[in-house]
């Protein structure tokens, strides 16, 4: 594997995480986490979405006017999530119900407008495509870390199923889990711990 | 050519032009599909709320042929409502509501026996509330409540309560965290059936 691109799935995953480095896309990450299955259709609409609008960023980059790009930019991205949004209406309206209009909101996450902006404008359309990949597999890695304590915690299931203990009347659940501010809590804790751990391992590193 | 100032509006028209294209074909085959699923959403809908008529091991094309051999369309006599007969008589109506609620347009179908009193069931079809709080107004733990629910005789002929209250006849708890989406469904159900009984009077 090329060193750049060991270094752009580095990027996207840890050292430059969208969630926990960036803190992007915090809006969709506090608004779709407190079910697993709503996190992880969300997830795969984010990857669709911001692999191919930095891919497509990429290739029209050599044409697209500096004063319009981040119009052109929006269009791409509206484009995309717009296709989702009529495959999940056509092929799983039951998920398209559930999610709301969280997937039209894909348009305004700032994780997909800033890739194009800061790589896929600049860069060659193969390194763009996995540099908006990579991106969006660690915003969702992320996401789904917090959804699953989420669901756990504050409804004793996972994926829809009962889990042990946690569904069962030993366990109070806690409702403010899956509330709006259990997932400024989740969102704290998550990016705490994984910062920690890279300053760790960077000072020993050092 | 990129540095004439015609180039952008052009570009801009032309890239528009072509992503615009795309989806409207896209839209265009996935048409029929859309269409079809919101249907089948409607009629299974009313046939969950109408008793004895829903099956969940039915499939899709079961439930349609059952809907449109068994269900009677909406006339004056109903008010609006959906009828389903026995030996010639009234059962029980299928009364489609819908609103605004907090994010979106909230679509259901309330089912009544035939004495007009008596909920058999509500559910609801079509929501884009948010996800795991205002959205579970479509799910079975809230829906349930209506079951074999007897309507209040007052303005509200349902009434929802906090979760957690004590309930009296005619009354449902509210979904946890959903205030707002509560408050909307309560109305557009209340407002739905006073008006389907004022009708029926």
């Amino acid at each position: 594997m090329k060193a750049q691109t060991k270094q752009l799935i580095n990027d996207g995953l840890w050292t430059n995480n969208p969630i926990y480095i960036q803190v992007l896309g915090i809006c969709s990450t506090l608004a779709v986490t407190n079910l697993v299955l709503n996190t992880v259709v969300m997830c795969t609409a984010l990857v669709f979405t911001l692999s191919l609008s930095s891919l497509t960023v990429s290739l029209l980059r050599m044409f697209t006017p500096r004063n319009i790009r981040m119009m052109v930019e929006t269009l791409i991205i509206a484009f995309y999530v717009i296709i989702v949004d009529v495959l999940l209406k056509a092929y799983w309206p039951q998920m398209s119900d559930n999610l709301g209009p969280y997937v039209g909101l894909i348009i305004t996450n700032c994780i997909v407008m800033g890739r194009c902006e800061a790589y896929g404008n600049s860069n060659p359309p193969g390194v763009a495509l996995i540099d908006g990949f990579f991106n969006a597999i660690g915003y969702s890695f992320v996401l789904l870390i917090i959804a699953t304590f989420r669901e756990i915690l504050g409804m004793g299931t996972f994926l829809g199923y009962a889990v042990p203990y946690f569904s069962s009347e030993y366990w109070d659940k806690w409702i403010i889990m899956v509330m709006p501010p259990g997932a400024f809590f989740m969102l704290a804790i998550v990016i705490w711990v994984f910062r920690s751990i890279k300053m760790s391992k960077e000072e020993k590193s050092k | 050519m990129k540095n004439k100032r015609w180039f952008p509006i052009v570009y801009m028209f032309v890239v528009t032009a072509c992503f615009s294209a795309v989806i409207i074909g896209f839209a265009q085959v996935t048409e029929q599909r859309v269409k079809a699923n919101e249907a089948i959403a409607f009629e299974v809908a009313v046939l969950k709320v109408l008793p004895g008529l829903y099956e969940p091991s039915a499939v899709t094309v079961e439930l349609h042929q059952r809907f449109v051999e068994q269900v009677q369309q909406p006339s004056v006599d109903s008010a609006g409502a959906y009828t389903l007969e026995r030996n010639g008589q009234i059962a029980a109506y299928a009364l489609p509501f819908s609103g605004q609620g907090f994010w979106a347009e909230i679509k259901g179908i309330i089912g009544i026996k035939a004495d007009k009193k008596t909920i058999t069931n509500m559910i609801i079809y079509g929501q884009r509330e948010t996800p795991g709080l205002g959205a579970e107004v479509a799910q079975s733990k809230f829906c349930d409540q209506f079951i074999d629910l007897t309507m209040t005789a007052s303005e509200k002929p349902v009434v929802f309560r906090r979760p957690g209250e004590p309930l009296n006849p005619g009354e449902v708890h509210a979904v946890t965290g959903a205030t707002q989406t509560s408050i909307r469904l309560e109305k557009i159900i209340n407002d739905a059936l006073n008006q389907w009984q004022s009708k029926m009077k």
